[in-house]
């Protein structure tokens, strides 16, 4: 497969991109600092009430996340690869409070995550701004048995303006 | 989510002459030739792509005469694109208030900042 010079450009899985007024720097420290990444952490509606981080390859990043309803989700990262301020690849789970990795069904939900996931999140400085693309590869196990997961996630976008109307 | 029918339904959308199928019948019904149509493949070739998404519940059988058409199942497909749907809130929420985050620091009205 050739895909230019993003050597990420033809992983599967999702990407999901934005562009942060803001300095590289900064949005890297806002990406590997507890106290800061407590303060966006998580969907909307949740909040973080906890996050630790051992910011070396091997640390682990373990977080809790509550939701609206005071229901707690835990959740871990093994970092695997840091290049700072460019890149992070982690690999990301379920957690229980003591950080062991569990099962999506330990939260009740569905036994087709997979049990680890690796997220690759790259900042790329433009002028004065920050673009931040998160890649993950945490597909349902399927297509990772085929070998072919490539595609589907394209698929579902454009089938997105078919089922809008179905 | 019931166990197993997302897994068959990322499975059947694995192979991009199943895709290009589905894609096909988002338009409307058809047959099986005029699924092989755009194919350099067999009749029986298109039916075993047709097997793997009807037992997805991707894709349906009618039953008019002997033509049977095929047609979209939706169902299954929307249940992919909530848990795609559920992967991205996580992360336009994160993203929108890691923006409001970042203004706020760099306004200069956080104590944090070194």
């Amino acid at each position: 497969m050739t895909n230019g010079d993003d050597p990420d450009a033809g992983r599967p899985g999702l990407a999901v991109t934005r562009v942060f007024a803001a300095p590289r720097e900064l949005v890297f420290r806002a990406w590997t600092e507890p106290e800061r990444l407590k303060r966006w952490w998580g969907p909307k509606g949740f909040t973080t009430p906890f996050c630790a981080v051992d910011l070396r390859e091997g640390g682990v990043l373990l977080y809790c996340m509550r939701s609206s309803e005071g229901r707690d989700f835990w959740g871990r990262g093994v970092f695997r690869e840091i290049v700072v301020p460019e890149r992070l690849v982690l690999a990301m789970s379920f957690a229980d409070a003591e950080g062991n990795v569990v099962l999506a069904t330990y939260y009740g939900l569905s036994p087709d995550w997979p049990l680890e996931s690796l997220m690759t999140v790259t900042f790329e400085e433009l002028a004065g701004a920050t673009r931040v693309a998160v890649r993950d590869e945490g597909v349902p196990p399927g297509p990772d048995a085929d070998g072919t997961r490539q595609g589907w996630a394209e698929m579902l976008d454009g089938l997105a303006a078919y089922l809008a109307k179905a | 989510m019931p166990t197993g029918t997302l897994d068959a339904t990322f499975a059947a959308l694995a192979d991009p002459t199943r895709r290009a199928i589905l894609a096909r019948l988002a338009s409307g019904e058809a047959s099986v030739n005029e699924l092989a149509e755009p194919f350099d493949m067999t009749l029986p070739g298109v039916s075993k792509h047709l097997k793997v998404l009807e037992r997805a519940g991707l894709v349906s059988r009618g039953r008019v005469a002997q033509s049977r058409p095929c047609r979209l199942e939706a169902a299954p497909l929307r249940e992919a694109a909530d848990w795609v749907e559920s992967y991205r809130r996580f992360w336009e929420g994160s993203f929108d208030r890691l923006e409001d985050y970042l203004r706020e620091l760099q306004r200069g009205d956080d104590d944090e900042r070194r």
